[in-house]
């Protein structure tokens, strides 16, 4: 084995001292056995380099291996929850329908007004409390009494025993009828004789 | 290894504690630093998840004012320190059969072509598993494109023992695969 052939890795990556460097070179041109170890050097020094391309780019696939389990649980749980959803709504269309879908199904869906909170309110509560204090006094204000249609004059004699009522005290029930053509009101009030507006005297 | 397939250039008195030149050292060692970590053994995910607490390191490193001497050597050290520190989590690849991906070989190889790089590269790595434990780091450093100085930073041995060392396995590989 040749002296120098301890030193042809070196000399192939460059890592001896330029002397040295020179000094292999130069026995290299003239030693067939360094020559040829040399080119076996590099074939082995390639392969090498290819190999390690080769492992970097095949160890991507256990990872690609890993994934298969965690995409498989990831599909499973989106069937499960497909299923569970498809069930849900089958199981709400079996329930009793709503009146709508339920008497006309024909008919496009349609919208319904809930009542609104305070209805719902209102309709467990005393019947006045619904009733809006501001109209009611309008209204009130605004009543006048129907004037009377009828008014029918009874003699005390005819209503009181004699002597029970004085003398010129009379009365009077003035009678309004409603838009049915009954008695909508009876007013009773005494008519004073005594009391009514006498002519003036000269 | 000539020189002309070192990828590295960065003048390393220029590396500063600026986190741009901790990225643009990312960007030049990542991928023959993962290259190297797979081929020690681990995953490839582990691979990237060392590389990522690797920079880390780095970048707390130089914030801290440590030396900036020998950075390459530097970065692989630790992330070599670290790749070991998770070998009872992984698999040695060596001593395992190596499920290598037709990807990896050029498409327009004839299946003869294919089959005997594939048998190549699987004599190699049984080569490779006969090597002891420093010539083959050696070997997948100087693969990685390391120097002898960095090697011998990254493995804590002297460089004359490095070039001994890859000297010597490169023998037992040529002897191994028949060459």
């Amino acid at each position: 084995m040749c002296e120098y052939c301890g030193k042809l890795v070196a000399w192939l990556d460059r890592e001896l001292p330029a002397a040295e460097a020179a000094e292999v070179q130069l026995h290299f041109c003239g030693c067939a056995e360094c020559r040829e170890r040399l080119a076996k050097y590099q074939q082995v020094s390639k392969t090498l380099d290819e190999y390690c391309i080769a492992v970097a780019t095949t160890e991507t696939q256990p990872s690609r291996r890993r994934l298969v389990p965690v995409f498989a649980g990831v599909a499973a749980a989106v069937f499960v929850a497909a299923l569970g959803i498809s069930l849900w709504r089958t199981h709400q269309q079996r329930l009793p329908a709503t009146p709508v879908i339920a008497l006309d199904p024909v008919s496009p869906p349609r919208v319904t007004t809930s009542p609104t909170p305070e209805m719902v309110v209102g309709a467990n509560e005393p019947a006045q409390r619904r009733h809006v204090v501001r109209p009611m006094l309008r209204e009130a204000q605004n009543w006048m009494p129907p004037a009377p249609a009828i008014r029918v004059a009874i003699p005390a004699d005819a209503v009181f025993p004699p002597g029970a009522v004085p003398e010129g005290v009379n009365f009077t029930a003035d009678v309004s009828i409603g838009p049915d053509g009954l008695a909508q009101q009876i007013r009773f009030r005494p008519l004073l004789a005594g009391l009514e507006r006498r002519p003036t005297q000269p | 290894m000539s020189g002309d397939s070192m990828p590295f250039a960065m003048p390393l008195s220029r590396l500063t504690t600026d986190a741009g030149e901790v990225t643009g050292l990312y960007r030049e060692l990542r991928d023959p630093l993962l290259r190297y970590l797979v081929c020690l053994g681990i995953s490839r995910d582990e691979a990237q998840d060392v590389v990522q607490e690797t920079f880390l390191s780095l970048h707390r490193h130089l914030t801290a004012g440590g030396g900036q001497d020998n950075i390459r050597g530097w970065v692989f050290r630790v992330a070599h320190n670290q790749a070991r520190n998770r070998q009872g989590s992984y698999h040695p690849r060596f001593g395992e059969p190596l499920d290598l991906h037709l990807d990896s070989i050029p498409d327009e190889t004839t299946p003869e072509r294919v089959v005997l790089e594939k048998e190549k590269l699987r004599r190699l790595e049984k080569a490779l598993a006969s090597l002891t434990e420093s010539e083959r780091d050696c070997l997948l450093l100087r693969a990685a494109g390391l120097r002898y100085r960095e090697i011998g930073e990254t493995l804590e041995i002297p460089r004359s023992t490095v070039g001994d060392t890859a000297e010597r396995a490169i023998r037992k590989l040529t002897e191994a695969l028949h060459v």
